[in-house]
C-alpha cells in the first residue's frame, strides 16, 4: 500500500517539476528575446574629421560652443593650445557650460566645476571633460568626431 | 449540507457581496495613523483617473509631448483641474505612503504574520516613486530633459545589471525620441499593472495573514459597515482637501526641455529633493552606493530586526531612534535644497 502511494506521489512530483522547469525555461526564453527585441542594435563607431573653421576665427579667450555630427563640443584655447571639450559632464551627462568671468566650466546639474583645461576641481565630477581630437591642417581646424 | 446550499442561494446579493469583504477589523485602526493604507489607494485611483482622462491629449513625441501638455495646462478646458488633481493625487500619494511605512517602521508592525507584506509594501513605494519620476519626465520641459537624463546615468552607474538596464529604459547610449516614448509605456501601461498587482498583493497579504497585532489593543470591529464608513469619510475629505489643493496651487510648466542648454535650475520635484541634494553634496560613487545600501537594507528590514532581536537588542527603541534620524536627515536635506 504504502509502496504504491509513494510512486503515485514520486511520479506525481517529478511530472509537476518536469512541467514547471519547461514552462520557466519556454517563459524564460520568450522573456529574453523580448528584451531583445527593445535592445536597439549598437551601431559601430565611425571617427571623421570635421571641419569647425578656420584657426584664427577662433577666439583667443572665450569659449566656442557648437554641435557638430550630434556631439556638443566647446572649443577653448587652454595652456596647451586649442582643445575640443566634450560639453557632457563626466558626473552624471549633464552639458556644461563657459564661465567668462571665473574661467571655469560650470555645470548646473549638481554644481559641478572644472577648470580652464577642463580639469574637475570641485563638485561630484570624477575626471576631467572630455577631449575630442583637434587637426589642424593649415589654417584649418578639424575635430574628430563620432559619427553615426 | 443541503441546507447550507438553500440559505446561500436566498441571501441576497448585497448580502453575498459583503460577506465577500466581511472581515473583522481591528479597533487600533480607529486610530487615524493605523488606517493609513487606505488613503493610498484612494488617492491612487483619483491618479489613475485623471491619468487615463490625459492619455486622450497628450502625445509621447519631443515637442509635442510639452506643447500637449501645454495644451492640457492652457487650452483644453477644465486641463489644468485634471492635470491638477493628477499632479496633487501622486503627491498626495506619496506623502501617506510615507506616513504610512514610518508608522509600520516605528511600531514594529512588519512582525507580526511575516515579512511579506513589508516586502511588497516596499516595492509599491519604490513603484511609486518611479510613477513619480516617469511622470514627471513626459511634461518635457527642462527639468524632465535633463532629469531623465541625469537618472539612466545613475542607473548606468549601478554594479552589474545597470548598464544594461540604463541601455534599455533609454533605448539606446543616448536620451532620444525613443526614450520618452519609453518612459511613456513604463508611466501608462508596465508601472500601473505592477502597482495593481502589487496593490491586490498587499491586501491578499492582509486578509490572508491578519491585521498587525498591536499591543494594548485587543478589540475588533467589523469591516462593513464600521470600517467601510470610516473609509468613505476618509475619501470624501481627501477628496475636498485635493480640489482646494489643485484650487491653490494650480500644475505649472518649466521651459521646454532644450537638449543643448541645462537650465540654471533643474531641481526634481519634492519628494526627490532629498536623493538630489544629497548627490549634489556627496562625491559621485559613495553617494550612489549609500543609496543602494540604504534601500537594500529598507526592504529587508524586517530580517535584520530578527536577527538583532534574536541577540537581544531592544529593537524597539532602536527603531524608534533610526526613525526619526531617518525623517529627520530626509526632512532637513530636503528644506535645504529647497531654500538653498
Ligand atoms: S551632471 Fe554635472 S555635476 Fe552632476
Amino acid at each position: 500500500m504504502g509502496v504504491i502511494n509513494d510512486n503515485i506521489s514520486r511520479r506525481k512530483f517529478l511530472s509537476s517539476s518536469f512541467m514547471a522547469l519547461g514552462l520557466g525555461f519556454g517563459l524564460g526564453m520568450f522573456g529574453l528575446r523580448f528584451l531583445q527585441f527593445l535592445s536597439p542594435k549598437t551601431k559601430t563607431d565611425r571617427f571623421e574629421e570635421i571641419l569647425v573653421g578656420s584657426i584664427s576665427d577662433i577666439s583667443d579667450s572665450d569659449a566656442t560652443v557648437m554641435e557638430i555630427a550630434g556631439s556638443k563640443i566647446v572649443l577653448l584655447k587652454t595652456d596647451t593650445g586649442l582643445v575640443a571639450f566634450s560639453r557632457k559632464c563626466t558626473d552624471l551627462g549633464c552639458l556644461v557650460s563657459w564661465d567668462k568671468a571665473k574661467e571655469q566650466f560650470i555645470c548646473p546639474c549638481h554644481q559641478g566645476i572644472y577648470d580652464r583645461n577642463g580639469k574637475n576641481i570641485a563638485g561630484p565630477p570624477p575626471r576631467p571633460l572630455d577631449r575630442f581630437q583637434v587637426v589642424q591642417k593649415g589654417e584649418n581646424v578639424y575635430v574628430k568626431v563620432k559619427t553615426a | 449540507m443541503e441546507t447550507l446550499i438553500e440559505q446561500t442561494a436566498e441571501k441576497s446579493l448585497k448580502d453575498k457581496i459583503i460577506d465577500l469583504i466581511q472581515k473583522e477589523v481591528p479597533d487600533y485602526m480607529n486610530n487615524f495613523f493605523y488606517c493609513m493604507g487606505a488613503t493610498p489607494l484612494i488617492l491612487f485611483l483619483v491618479a489613475a483617473a485623471t491619468g487615463i482622462l490625459m492619455t486622450f491629449y497628450y502625445i509621447p513625441y519631443p515637442e509635442k509631448a510639452y506643447e500637449s501638455v501645454m495644451a492640457i495646462t492652457s487650452e483644453i478646458y477644465l486641463g489644468w483641474f485634471i492635470r491638477g488633481l493628477h499632479k496633487v493625487s501622486i503627491t498626495m500619494m506619496i506623502f501617506t505612503l510615507s506616513l504610512h511605512l514610518v508608522r509600520v517602521f516605528v511600531t514594529r508592525a512588519y512582525k507580526t504574520h511575516g515579512e511579506l507584506k513589508w516586502l511588497i509594501g516596499t516595492m509599491l513605494f519604490f513603484t511609486t516613486l518611479a510613477m513619480g519620476f516617469t511622470g514627471y519626465s513626459l511634461v518635457y520641459d527642462q527639468v524632465s530633459y535633463w532629469g531623465m537624463t541625469v537618472v539612466m546615468n545613475m542607473a548606468e552607474e549601478m554594479p552589474l545589471f545597470g548598464p544594461p538596464l540604463a541601455y534599455l529604459l533609454r533605448g539606446g547610449a543616448e536620451v532620444s525620441e525613443l526614450t520618452l516614448l519609453r518612459l511613456y509605456d513604463l508611466h501608462t501601461k508596465l508601472l500601473p499593472v505592477l502597482l495593481i498587482l502589487l496593490i491586490g498583493g498587499h491586501i491578499i497579504a492582509i486578509t490572508v495573514l491578519g491585521f498587525a497585532k498591536v499591543e494594548g489593543s485587543e478589540g475588533k470591529h467589523l469591516f462593513y459597515p464600521e470600517h467601510a464608513m470610516k473609509v468613505g469619510l476618509v475619501a470624501i475629505g481627501l477628496l475636498i482637501l485635493m480640489i482646494n489643493l489643485v484650487m491653490i496651487f494650480p500644475p505649472t510648466i518649466g521651459q521646454m526641455a532644450n537638449p543643448s542648454e541645462v537650465a540654471s535650475n533643474v531641481a526634481p520635484p519634492w519628494y526627490f529633493s532629498a536623493v538630489y541634494k544629497w548627490i549634489t553634496i556627496a562625491p559621485r560613487q559613495p553617494a550612489l552606493f549609500a543609496l543602494l545600501f540604504f534601500s537594500a537594507i529598507f526592504v529587508l528590514y524586517p530580517y535584520i530586526d530578527r536577527f538583532l532581536t534574536e541577540r537581544g537588542f531592544n529593537m524597539g527603541r532602536i527603531n524608534i531612534v533610526l526613525g526619526t534620524v531617518a525623517v529627520a536627515i530626509f526632512s532637513m536635506l530636503t528644506i535645504w535644497n529647497v531654500l538653498f
